[in-house]
């Protein structure tokens, strides 16, 4: 995506929040119903003091499992590719991993492993790695088949194949799941957090929402939006950097 | 003409839906009851009043309805449903942030929550709970309502460790990290009794009389106080004897919660109902009455706790369709 291209979509953020406020105000609309934008643009910034804790302890727990995601996803992928039977085997049971609703998994989890942050990596880790794994495997069936023979020709070793060929050609599909994960790894911390932790957007949201101040609750989903837009762009950045040799290639 | 017969089948469906739906009513006032939580023995008037037909005699046709992780308070508020059950400390916080809703009978006289650890970890007294870690619900009012039971020994909450919990089972989070929660002695005091759990029970009134709340309570919109006062009036009678029944018919009671929801476990319903109908009006003139200096009380707690900047607690209670239920 392109820089020029954002305008669209930022007009029509733009309007619609124009028409929010004007409702809010044209309505009568109360506070604890639906807060007026600018309403919750105060107390966001009131707010925010209080917030950050919060905010840093959801960010740890998206770093920490969703890098554990990726490589998690990688290795898994690049196993299930080695072994077709072991494929044949794990598959179904990955798409099971995916049905459990994370409403569900977490509280067990927490009964399983304690309160403390492991399950909740191990929650965005899980629901991370299926997209990354799945796109990885695509990548790796993908390989173009000319450059396979080549390599097969000139006698060079499956490790070898892999590692100069397979694996730098599956880096575009590797990061296309992973820029799937990326934009609801938030949401599954927040998620987590909400079914228990001692800080994190998710508590801030139950303590908001219990006390019924509903702008609070905004704030936390408009941060929550702005961490998962940031994440996304993350990983866009990278996969930019990582992809360059391709651009170049077309190029010349 | 293909398409039209593919449809018929979701069309049959769709009238056989709207079939239902008009079905029901045959005259009597719909209105629709949200619980607190899961149907549990605080609400065990409400399902005797709506199986033995004390609301079909008053002309209503009640439907009970679970809210998930919607607030009761915020569906009553905006008018998406008429009665819900909600508690004194809810009640207050959601006036303070103008939330139009009403408070027009008590459940249960005395607050009978406290705070409920395994003997094991040698928790006695509130003073111990320094340096434990507490299973939290998720409320601002948590560390306050500790500090509150805590003041008199001279104890501080902020040396205690609070973790949200969320859904987590109790009895497990207390096998794990937790060393103490929250609970209502009815309910999962009774569960630990019948599990043969050695636990203490610490109770918060004993410690802080103005934690003393009315919890459960049954609450309506201030709109619907000013705009239909006889449905509001029926729906109140109706509980009225309902409790009532309860009071006198523990046994006979718990029987009609069982039949309603069998997915309750029989036995602690029956256990909890034993415990609970004798304190549903305990020291109190009728079931329900509700008296202002407690309310008062406790919205000077929240204020002095700065949980709530101020509140017009007279508008957040009303005894005016119980004193005529009396009648």
């Amino acid at each position: 995506m392109k820089i020029k291209s954002l305008w669209k979509p930022a007009l029509a953020l733009l309007i619609a929040i124009a028409l929010w406020e004007l409702a809010t105000k044209l309505f009568q609309i109360e506070v604890w119903l639906l807060p007026a934008p600018s309403t919750i643009a105060q107390e966001m910034v009131i707010v925010f003091p209080a917030f950050l804790p919060h905010m840093l302890a959801t960010i740890k727990l998206v770093l920490v499992g969703f890098s554990s995601a990726i490589v998690l996803g990688i290795i898994v992928a690049t196993l299930l590719h080695i072994f077709p039977t072991a494929r044949e085997i794990v598959m179904p049971f990955l798409i099971i991993s995916q049905n459990i609703p994370t409403i569900v998994l977490a509280p067990l989890f927490m009964i399983w492993f304690g309160l403390g942050d492991f399950p909740k990596y191990l929650i965005i880790a899980m629901t991370a790695f299926f997209p990354i794994t799945i796109a990885t495997l695509d990548g790796f069936g993908q390989t173009n088949r000319d450059l396979m023979h080549y390599m097969q020709m000139m006698g060079a070793t499956k490790k070898q194949t892999f590692f100069k060929l397979q694996l730098p050609d599956a880096v575009p599909s590797i990061f296309s799941g992973i820029k799937i994960a990326a934009t609801y790894s938030v949401m599954t911390a927040v998620v987590a957090e909400w079914l228990g932790a001692q800080k994190g957007i998710g508590v801030f949201m139950t303590l908001s929402a219990s006390s019924y101040r509903t702008s609070r609750v905004f704030v936390a989903i408009v941060v929550t939006i702005i961490l998962s837009l940031a994440f996304f762009g993350l990983f866009l950045a990278l996969e930019k950097w990582f992809t360059r040799w391709k651009r170049n290639e077309g190029a010349q | 003409m293909k398409a039209i017969i593919r449809c018929l089948p979701f069309l049959a469906l769709l009238l056989l839906l709207v079939g239902c739906q008009s079905k029901e009513s045959e005259g009597n006032e719909k209105v629709q009851l949200f619980l607190d939580w899961t149907p549990n023995t605080n609400h065990t008037g409400i399902y005797v009043a709506k199986e033995k037909g004390y609301f079909e005699e008053e002309g209503l046709d009640v439907e009970i309805m679970l809210p998930g992780e919607v607030s009761t308070e915020q569906i009553i508020g905006s008018g998406k449903g008429q009665f819900g059950i909600s508690f004194q400390s809810q009640v207050t916080q959601a006036r303070s942030e103008n939330i139009p809703i009403v408070s027009v009978a008590a459940i249960i006289q005395n607050d009978t929550s406290g705070y409920y650890t395994p003997k094991s970890k040698g928790i006695k007294t509130p003073k111990d709970f320094e340096g434990r870690v507490y299973g939290a619900y998720g409320s601002e009012l948590e560390k306050a309502s500790l500090q509150a039971i805590m003041d008199k020994e001279g104890g501080d909450a902020s040396k205690i460790n609070m973790v949200q919990v969320g859904n987590t089972d109790y009895f497990i989070a207390m096998e794990r990290d937790i060393d103490f929660v929250s609970i209502f002695y009815a309910w999962t005091g009774i569960e630990g009794e019948i599990r043969g759990a050695d636990m203490n029970f610490i109770q918060s009134a004993d410690y802080a009389p103005e934690l003393d709340t009315y919890s459960p309570l049954i609450i309506t919109s201030d709109e619907m106080i000013e705009k239909n006062p006889e449905t509001v009036q029926a729906f109140i009678n109706a509980v009225f004897k309902g409790y009532e029944f309860a009071i006198n018919n523990p046994e006979e009671a718990a029987d009609i919660l069982i039949a309603a929801e069998p997915d309750l476990n029989p036995e602690l319903v029956k256990r909890s109902q034993e415990w609970l109908s004798p304190r549903y009006k305990e020291g109190a003139e009728a079931w329900g009455i509700q008296e202002a200096s407690r309310w008062e009380n406790y919205a000077n707690f929240m204020i002095k706790n700065q949980i709530i900047e101020g509140v017009d607690i007279q508008k957040a209670f009303n005894n005016e369709f119980i004193t005529n239920a009396m009648k």
